[in-house]
């Protein structure tokens, strides 16, 4: 709790924004997507915490020396764990399940759902259709 | 006075064992009664409590607590339930209500039926009541009583919070009596069409309010937290999407249920699910398994308590479902393409929608069991959820014409050139100022979609001006919460890519620009409420042809020993200007300087609006009077 109210004091240091709008674009969604390490449920970009301000500095700075996004998540995550992305990795069988599971299971239930039709359903021609006069 | 409220809630314990006993027994008369009697019990109770709460009371403990002489009176009151004894009082309450309310308006020619939902519901009564007295009383003496309070979390000192918690205790527990029902239909093994007649105000009237209660609290952390944003995939917020996810499903299966009598086992396992998603919800924000921006009162034994609950009440309402939905009848046959096709699509997808927020919120947990710390957040999200979501919405316009039983497919083609003219005309005009990138196109046209989809089918079905007002009201709760669904995506797509966001640092008399506007800093000024001092700057924007003042404050709350921010927020009916104030810094010598975190969003309130709309479309689909009675 106290870390939240820490983070509400909003100790913001004046920040100097990248001059080409496309790179500081860049900047600033990858600080939505990077975790402020001080607090308790925040990226970087809302955290008021001097540490969340250092961290916005370095996504600048790698981001004009022309570091692509990925190689700025990999220097985050190799510093501070895995634990500081909010894009939770792919690889490896937990990544692959996070992010398949969804679909897998969408596709998996259309699949079911249109399986057991097409056992069920009778004759097409004799189910008469029935317009929706309510809801 | 404290006393004879502790006294009431034993006595509504006891009423709601009686209620439980006799409605399990079959006597509709008697545990209709009991139901009532508990009900007024348990309100003299909570009463009791806004009483010491009025008064400042402080030899009640959760008083001193949580409230303090200073606070304006309002908040007094709202303290009852701004923290965790009296939320669970609150809580209590709701939930005797709804037994109370089903008591009185279950008007079926199933006594027998109506007698099992109040011994459910009794059930589940006595267990949160069991809950409140045991684990979490509000009850309590302090002696001796001090002088002063400690305070309400000043974060909580909001109108919008203040009637946050009921409403969304209103649809947590009001799926509880769905879930009631849902259980005796399913021992009487009659989950018919009567029954989701019966049933389906109910899941209509708990939907509702978590709609509001929902947008309340994301309104609140827009403009209290001044972080500039509606949504943070937070596991708290995410707890009460997910039963508000299964809720829309279950309003949506049921109509199907009701009208052709399929779908009976699905629609009853959603009416249990629903509740059981609001105790985990409860679960996951009480026990502090999940860090979370704003979890409080957190505490590990109540987190027991509350899983226990979870587990033998949501595992013995499966048990009974899987004894009995093999046992319920099925309606006429229809083919995959057909209105029950299409409702059985969007319940597939609101539910992997749901099971993709519970996967994406306790993934980190498991993660942790297995020694690893990962987060997820919202560009997780973003990837899975919201695409799952948007062909529900894509497919939604061509649908809902569909017949029962087996649909017309000759017009496809029609609905298909006409949503790809939508987002070739996006991405072609590139939205006039807000220059919209391919994704975001698509998903405007999608909002639009939605919005003259709905008119659309109205119009259809109406066939002309004059039969408009004639129309039922529950075609008019569709139309209208439909469309509400594409106003909340358009604002939505445009709050994730078309707003601003800029650090400024000024000192007075400086100014900056930020998307169009001119702000000017003329001065910070410390001013003084009844329980707290502020810094508020004061700017002065300006655009060709308009010109704002905002006033952002930094408030300190000395009870409390808090800061809060107060943003200010200047709408000019496109967009929010939207500044909050953070800190003042001297340098050696030099004049203070202020910073602010300044965004432009554009059309944030189509968001709140559009939630509105949903909410009020479920309330005019409840009060239709064809709603109650029996089936045609």
């Amino acid at each position: 709790m106290k870390l939240i109210l820490a983070s509400l004091l909003f100790l913001f240091a004046a920040e100097g924004q990248l001059a080409d709008p496309d790179q500081e674009a860049r900047a600033q969604d990858l600080m939505r997507e990077i975790r402020c390490v001080a607090c308790e449920n925040e990226p970087i970009s809302n955290s008021g915490s001097d540490i969340a301000a250092d961290m916005r500095e370095r996504v600048r700075t790698m981001i004009a020396d022309g570091a692509s996004d990925d190689e700025v998540r990999d220097w985050f995550s190799e510093r501070y764990g895995e634990f500081v992305l909010f894009r939770p990795s792919s690889k490896g069988f937990d990544g692959l399940l996070l992010w398949g599971l969804p679909f897998i299971l969408l596709v998996g239930g259309a699949a079911l759902i249109l399986a057991v039709r097409s056992r069920k359903a009778s004759d097409a021609n004799a189910i008469k259709p029935v317009p929706p006069e309510d809801v | 006075m404290i006393e004879a409220g502790h006294f009431a809630a034993i006595l509504a314990l006891v009423f709601s064992a009686v209620q439980a006993f006799t409605g399990l027994r079959g006597n509709r008369g008697q545990s209709g009664l009991f139901a009532q009697l508990a009900f007024a019990a348990m309100v003299f109770a909570f009463f009791t409590l806004l009483w010491a709460f009025a008064r400042s009371d402080f030899s009640v403990q959760l008083v001193a607590a949580n409230s303090h002489t200073l606070k304006p009176f309002v908040y007094k009151l709202a303290g009852t339930w701004g923290n965790h004894e009296g939320s669970m009082a609150l809580w209590c309450v709701v939930g005797l209500g709804f037994g109370a309310a089903g008591a009185w308006l279950l008007k079926s020619d199933r006594p027998v039926f109506e007698a099992r939902a109040l011994g459910v519901q009794g059930i589940l009564s006595l267990s949160s009541l069991l809950y409140l007295l045991l684990a979490s009383s509000p009850f309590t003496r302090l002696d001796p009583a001090p002088l002063q309070g400690q305070g309400l979390n000043p974060l909580l000192q909001d109108p919008a919070l203040a009637i946050h918690p009921p409403m969304l205790y209103l649809g947590y527990v009001g799926y509880s009596f769905v879930f009631a029902l849902a259980a005796a239909g399913l021992i009487e093994k009659r989950v018919d069409r009567q029954w989701a007649k019966t049933a389906r105000p109910w899941a209509l009237a708990a939907f509702v309010p978590l709609s509001l209660g929902i947008a309340l609290g994301s309104y609140w952390a827009y403009y209290e937290l001044g972080w500039g944003g509606w949504w943070f995939w937070d596991p708290v917020e995410n707890a009460s999407l997910m039963p508000w996810l299964i809720g829309a499903a279950l309003m949506h299966s049921i109509i199907v249920t009701e009208k052709r009598g399929s779908f009976a086992a699905w629609t009853s396992l959603l009416a249990v699910l629903a509740f059981c998603f609001s105790l985990l919800g409860a679960f996951l924000v009480r026990s502090g398994v999940l860090t979370s921006v704003h979890a409080f009162a957190v505490d590990p034994l109540r987190g027991s308590f509350l899983l226990g609950g979870l587990l033998v009440l949501g595992g013995s309402a499966l048990l009974l479902f899987a004894l009995r939905a093999p046992k319920l009848k099925g309606g006429p046959d229809w083919l995959a393409t057909s209105r029950e096709g299409a409702l059985m699509g969007n319940n597939l997808i609101l539910t992997v929608a749901t099971a993709t927020v519970l996967l994406g919120t306790l993934f980190p947990l498991i993660a942790e069991a297995a020694g690893q710390t990962i987060s997820v957040g919202e560009p997780y999200f973003n990837l899975t959820f919201t695409p799952i979501m948007a062909l529900a919405l894509l497919a939604l316009p061509v649908v809902q014409a569909w017949a029962w039983g087996k649909a017309d497919l000759s017009s496809l083609w029609k609905w298909a050139g006409g949503f790809a003219g939508l987002v070739a005309l996006f991405w072609l005009a590139g939205i006039g100022p807000f220059d919209i990138p391919l994704m975001a196109g698509i998903g405007l046209a999608l909002g639009v979609w939605l919005i003259v989809g709905a008119g659309q089918e109205m119009w259809r079905r109406a066939k002309s001006l004059g039969r408009l007002p004639k129309m039922p009201l529950r075609v008019w709760g569709m139309t209208l919460a439909h469309a509400g669904l594409g106003l909340f995506v358009i604002g939505a797509v445009l709050q994730t890519s078309g707003r601003t966001q800029t650090t400024l640092a000024l000192e007075a008399g400086e100014s900056a620009n930020i998307a169009g506007w001119t702000v000017t800093l003329e001065d910070v000024r410390s001013i003084e409420g009844p329980n707290w001092y502020a810094d508020r700057a004061h700017l002065i924007a300006t655009k060709p042809g308009t010109k704002a003042e905002l006033n952002p404050q930094k408030r300190y709350y000395p009870a409390a020993r808090m800061p809060t921010t107060e943003t200010a927020i200047h709408k000019t009916g496109t967009a929010d200007l939207y500044v909050a104030l953070g800190d003042g810094r001297r340098a050696a010598g030099g004049p203070t300087r202020w910073t602010f975190e300044v965004f432009v969003n554009p059309l944030i309130d189509f968001i709140y609006v559009g939630v509105i709309l949903i909410g009020l479309g479920g309330a005019l689909a409840m009060f239709d009077r064809r709603g109650s009675g029996k089936v045609s």
